[in-house]
C-alpha cells in the first residue's frame, strides 16, 4: 500500500460525495475551457481569415465594437506609397444579420483588390465586375443561409443575387457573404466609407519594419491604428469585453469549484476526525496528515479538471456548430488552454484543500483514545 | 535508569476545574508488565496518554529513558518508533483491509511500499490471521480485529507498548485469547506492557499493579507482593 493508495482510498469512502463535488468542479472548469475557448476562438479565426486574404496589417478604427468604424476611404491615398507596403485593399465590414440568420460578416471589398484572390470558386462565378448586384457567400455562409447559386439575397434593403459559391481557405472567409465594395457602400449610404485597409508587405519585411510602418500610419492619419494581424483584435475595446467578461464569468465557476471542493473536504475532516486521531496517535506526523488531505484535495481537482476539460471541450464544439456563431469562430481548444484549465483544476483543489488540511493537523490525538 | 520515570505529574482540565492526576510519582522498567487498575474517572487513560505523548502534563516531568518527554523534539516519531497503541475500540480504519491497517504506522519509517506488505503479513501471521490479510475490519470478529490491532501495534517494534482495556469490547473467550496473546507476545519479545483494565483477574497476570483513584495511584506493588 502506498501513501497515494491511502489518498485515493479517503476519495472513495464516500463515493456519491466525491462524484458530485467532481461534477462541480468539471461543471466549473467546462466554463473555462467552453468561454475562453469561445473568446479565442473568435480572435484567432479572425487572424486566420486575414492571413488566408494575404495581409499582413490591418488598418482600422477597432473603437469600442468587434467591427471596426467607418472612415474616409481616401486615406489609403496617403498611406499607399510608404515604405514596405506592397499593396493595399480597402474593404468595408460589417457584422450583421442577413435575412433569418444571427450575426454575419458581410464583407465588402474593392474590386480587384488582393483581398479577393483567395478565395476559390465551388460553384458558379465571381462577381463579373464591380458594380453587378450579386454576392458570393462562403460554403458555410451558404449553409447557415440555406441558399445555391441563383438565389436572391436580401441585404438591408436592398435584394442581391448570389451568383457563386467560395472557399476562402480559413472560418471566417467560409463564413462571409461577399461583395464589392460599391454595392455595399451605396446599400448602406456610406458612400466612399470603408472600415478597413488591408496591407500586404513588401516579401521580406521584418517585424521591426513592420511596426516602424505601423507608427508611420498612424502619425499620418491619427484617426486609425494600424496593427499587425496577431494584434488586430487585442486593439478592439468591445472584444476585449468579450474577453474579460468570459474569464470573469469562468472565475465565478471557479469560484464556486473552490467552496465545493472546501466544503467537501471540511466535511471529510470532520467526518474523519477520529481515524485522523488515530493516526496521530500511531506516529503519522502532522505533515503528513495535511498532505494527505490536500492530496485529496488536490486528485478531486485533478479529477475534475480531466472530466471538465473533455465536457468543456465537447460543449465549445457543440456551440460552434450552433446557427449563431456557425462560420464566426471556431473554438480554440489548444493545448495551452485545456493544460491552463487542468492546472487551474489542480489549483483549485490545492487552494480549497488548505483550510480544511490546517484544521486537520489541529485535531489533538489523545481522542483517539475516547471510544468511538 | 528507569525505562520511563514521572515525577510529580498533574493534569488539570477546564482551567484547574478538573483535576485528572493529581501528582503521580512512579517509573517503568524496562521489559515490565504493569497492570494499571482503579475505578472509572480515577485517571488511568489520562496517565496513558501522558506516557503515549498523545497529551501534555500541566505540572511535573516525565521521563523516557532519562530525557524529557514534553522536550522531546518530535513527539510523533516518538509515538511512531518507541509506543504502540492497543485500544479498547481496536481503532482500525475500516476502509484498509487487516494487512493496510498493519502497514499504517510504517509510514513513518524508510521501509518500501514491498517491505511494509511483507511486514504486515510477518505480524499477522504471529497473531495467528495470516488467512485475513485481505479482509475488510467489518468481516472480521471482535478478537480478529483486536489481533489486528495488536500486530499494528508492534509494526515499528515500539519499547512499549500501552493497552487501554484491550479486553473491554470482547466476550469471555475472546478476551481470553487476546489477554494470552498480548502477555505472550510481551515475554517472547521482552516488550514493556503497560495494560489499563477494570478486571482484577486480568491486572493479576501483571507483574505489577498501579491502584489509581481520584488521579493518584494508592498502591504500587509487585506480583510478589499481591
Amino acid at each position: 500500500m502506498t501513501f497515494f493508495s491511502v489518498v485515493v482510498r479517503g476519495l472513495l469512502r464516500r463515493p456519491v460525495r466525491t462524484s458530485l463535488t467532481l461534477a462541480g468542479i468539471s461543471i466549473g472548469i467546462a466554463a473555462v475551457v467552453a468561454l475562453v475557448g469561445m473568446s479565442r476562438g473568435f480572435e484567432k479565426s479572425w487572424q486566420v481569415g486575414l492571413k488566408a486574404r494575404g495581409t499582413d496589417m490591418v488598418v482600422s478604427n477597432m473603437g469600442g465594437g468587434l467591427t471596426p468604424k467607418p472612415f474616409d476611404a481616401s486615406f489609403r491615398d496617403r498611406i499607399a506609397n510608404l515604405p514596405h507596403i506592397a499593396a493595399t485593399c480597402t474593404l468595408l465590414i460589417q457584422l450583421t444579420s442577413i435575412e433569418n440568420s444571427d450575426l454575419m460578416i458581410l464583407s465588402a471589398r474593392e474590386w480587384g483588390g488582393f483581398s479577393w484572390s483567395n478565395l476559390e470558386v465551388v460553384s458558379g462565378r465571381m462577381p463579373r465586375d464591380a458594380t453587378e448586384r450579386a454576392v458570393v457567400l462562403g460554403q458555410t455562409a451558404a449553409e447557415v443561409l440555406k441558399k445555391k447559386v441563383g438565389d436572391p439575397i436580401q441585404i438591408e434593403t436592398a435584394e442581391l443575387q448570389v451568383v457563386g459559391i467560395v472557399k476562402g481557405g480559413a472560418l471566417v472567409e467560409d463564413g462571409s457573404v461577399i461583395l464589392s465594395l460599391p454595392i455595399l457602400q451605396e446599400i448602406l449610404r456610406l458612400q466612399n466609407q470603408i472600415t478597413t485597409i488591408d496591407i500586404r508587405a513588401t516579401p521580406g519585411t521584418t517585424d521591426q519594419q513592420l511596426h516602424e510602418l505601423s507608427q508611420q500610419i498612424e502619425q499620418l492619419i491619427p484617426e486609425v491604428r494600424a496593427v499587425t494581424v496577431s494584434e488586430h483584435l487585442s486593439h478592439s475595446e468591445g472584444f476585449r469585453i468579450v474577453r474579460a467578461m468570459s474569464w470573469v464569468t469562468s472565475l465565478l465557476a471557479i469560484v464556486v469549484g473552490v467552496l465545493g471542493v472546501m466544503n467537501t473536504m471540511l466535511m471529510t475532516v470532520f467526518e474523519r476526525t477520529h481515524e485522523i486521531c488515530v493516526l496521530l496517535a500511531l506516529g503519522w506526523t502532522r505533515g503528513r496528515i495535511m498532505r494527505m488531505v490536500l492530496y485529496e484535495s488536490a486528485l478531486l481537482g485533478l479529477l475534475g479538471g480531466i472530466v471538465g476539460v473533455a465536457i468543456g471541450a465537447a460543449g465549445a464544439h457543440l456551440l460552434g456548430n450552433t446557427p449563431a456563431v456557425r462560420g464566426l469562430l471556431e473554438p480554440d481548444l489548444s493545448v495551452a488552454l485545456l493544460g491552463l484549465s487542468a492546472i487551474i483544476a489542480v489549483g483549485v483543489g490545492v487552494v480549497s484543500g488548505l483550510y480544511p488540511a490546517w484544521r486537520s493537523s489541529r485535531l489533538t490525538p489523545s481522542l483517539a483514545l475516547q471510544s468511538g | 535508569m528507569s525505562l520511563i520515570e514521572a515525577k510529580a505529574l498533574t493534569r488539570e482540565f477546564d482551567d484547574g476545574q478538573v483535576k485528572a492526576l493529581r501528582g503521580v510519582d512512579f517509573s517503568v522498567e524496562e521489559g515490565e508488565f504493569i497492570a494499571v487498575t482503579g475505578p472509572s474517572g480515577c485517571g488511568k487513560s489520562t496517565l496513558l496518554q501522558m506516557l503515549g505523548a498523545l497529551d501534555r502534563p500541566t505540572s511535573g516531568t516525565l521521563l523516557y529513558r532519562g530525557q524529557l518527554l514534553s522536550d522531546h523534539p518530535n513527539p510523533a516519531s516518538y509515538r511512531a518508533h518507541e509506543i504502540g497503541f492497543i485500544f479498547q475500540a481496536f481503532h482500525l480504519l475500516p476502509t484498509f483491509t487487516a494487512s493496510e491497517n498493519v502497514q499504517i504506522p510504517m509510514f513513518e519509517t524508510s521501509r518500501s511500499a514491498s517491505e511494509r506488505k511483507e511486514h504486515s503479513v510477518e505480524l499477522l501471521k504471529l497473531v495467528g490471521l495470516d488467512h485475513r490479510l485481505d479482509h475488510f475490519p467489518s468481516k472480521l470478529s471482535g478478537g480478529e480485529r483486536q489481533r489486528v490491532a495488536i500486530a499494528r501495534s508492534l509494526a515499528n517494534g515500539p519499547s512499549v507498548v500501552l493497552a487501554d482495556e484491550p479486553t473491554g469490547n470482547l466476550d469471555s473467550e475472546n478476551a481470553h485469547l487476546v489477554l494470552d496473546l498480548i502477555i505472550r507476545l510481551q515475554q517472547e519479545q521482552g516488550r514493556t506492557l503497560v495494560l489499563v483494565t477494570h478486571d482484577p483477574t486480568i491486572a493479576a497476570r501483571a507483574s505489577r499493579t498501579l491502584h489509581m483513584r481520584d488521579g493518584r495511584i494508592i498502591s504500587d506493588k509487585s506480583a510478589a507482593n499481591l
